[in-house]
């Protein structure tokens, strides 16, 4: 059973988009430091939230070595595997740069990947709103739904 | 940074666990993730040396439930302790919300504290973070060892507690301290979030 959902709902249309036209199974949308954006086709939020660290450290190592020899930013990493295949890039849009990780199986490849990637980063862009205003996040009294929360995640 | 969706009402925020090298920062995380039901985290994923020494870092997603009718979720990561570790250290604290810095407190591991501390000061100045506001708990652990061997809480806050941050006494590998820090990281993470905000 595959799962989609999006924290930013201006980013699903183009992601459902670029899984459907790539023939991707999985795809991931993530900011830099791995929190999740966007999932299509992952089960378990715990499960993408692991996939999004690991890819946010790949994409921050590589990033680096590619600094220390004065090379341009990284875009775009690839693995092949013998049935799924790894691709990771990382692409700005006007909310900042962003990273997609996505897995793809025989009924896909790399070059498709690829190519419907570049469509996918402009949709982003083309998608994406004007940064709403700040608004309150949570009541002065979250401190109670805190301890109670934290105090049934360790049975005390 | 915070990921706040006011659609699907979801909150998710990061926080780093540092320290020296064998402070006792995984630990902390394995008994997190041993007490913590399964349903509510995820694979504790740890990249790690032959030898279990942390090599880029260990993680751990939360999943904290409903504070204020938001879905909140805590994403756990430690950094590796060792000195030669440096540039995944400053990797893993991008876009952190919060800090556990945790402290040896084995008399002899006072040095390694400072040098850690001074570490933390400048790579978070480097990530353009500003240690004043970013939210950090020190947690003294190793508690547990003979008093002939280890600083007391008093001590510690006099040689690394400059900036008075909370401070809680820990013995990890017992879980002692463990629950109550996490507790403390979260809530200064949640408050910073909830001023921002306002």
């Amino acid at each position: 059973m595959t799962q989609t959902r999006a924290v930013e709902p201006w980013t699903l249309e183009p992601l459902q988009r670029f899984v459907a036209e790539s023939a991707a199974r999985l795809a991931l949308l993530t900011t830099t430091s791995g929190q999740v954006i966007a999932q299509h086709g992952f089960t378990r939020a715990v499960d993408v939230m692991s996939a999004a660290a690991l890819g946010a450290a790949i994409a921050a190592s590589t990033s680096e070595i590619i600094r220390m020899l004065q090379e341009p930013a990284f875009r775009v990493l690839a693995h092949q595997g013998q049935r799924h295949g790894i691709f990771l890039a990382r692409f700005g849009t006007p909310r900042g740069a962003m990273l997609a990780l996505v897995v793809y199986g025989g009924d896909s490849s790399i070059g498709l990947v690829q190519l419907f990637f570049e469509q996918f980063a402009r949709d982003l862009a083309a998608a994406c709103p004007a940064p709403e205003p700040a608004r309150p996040v949570l009541a002065a009294d979250f401190e109670r739904d805190l301890n109670e929360s934290l105090a049934a995640l360790f049975g005390r | 940074m915070s990921l706040v969706n006011f659609t699907t009402r979801e909150i998710t925020c990061k926080i780093v666990y540092y320290g020296p090298g064998r402070s006792g920062k995984t630990t902390n995380l394995q008994y997190i993730y041993g007490r913590v039901p399964e349903e509510r985290r995820g694979r504790m994923v740890s990249l790690a040396t032959q030898t279990d020494r942390t090599l880029f870092f260990d993680f751990l997603p939360l999943e904290l439930g409903s504070i204020s009718g938001f879905k909140t979720r805590f994403q756990l990561y430690t950094v590796p302790g060792q000195v030669y570790y440096n540039a995944t250290r400053k990797l893993v604290l991008q876009g952190s919300d919060g800090v556990v810095f945790v402290v040896d407190s084995q008399a002899r591991q006072l040095d390694e504290n400072i040098e850690s501390m001074q570490n933390l000061h400048a790579n978070l100045l480097e990530q353009g973070l500003d240690i004043r506001t970013l939210p950090v708990i020190l947690q003294y652990n190793k508690q547990d060892l003979p008093p002939e061997l280890i600083l007391t809480p008093a001590e510690l806050d006099e040689a690394l507690n400059f900036r008075a941050w909370p401070s809680l006494p820990a013995d990890a590998i017992n879980g002692h301290g463990v629950f109550e820090t996490l507790k403390a990281a979260s809530e200064a993470v949640l408050r910073k979030l909830s001023e921002e905000r306002t």
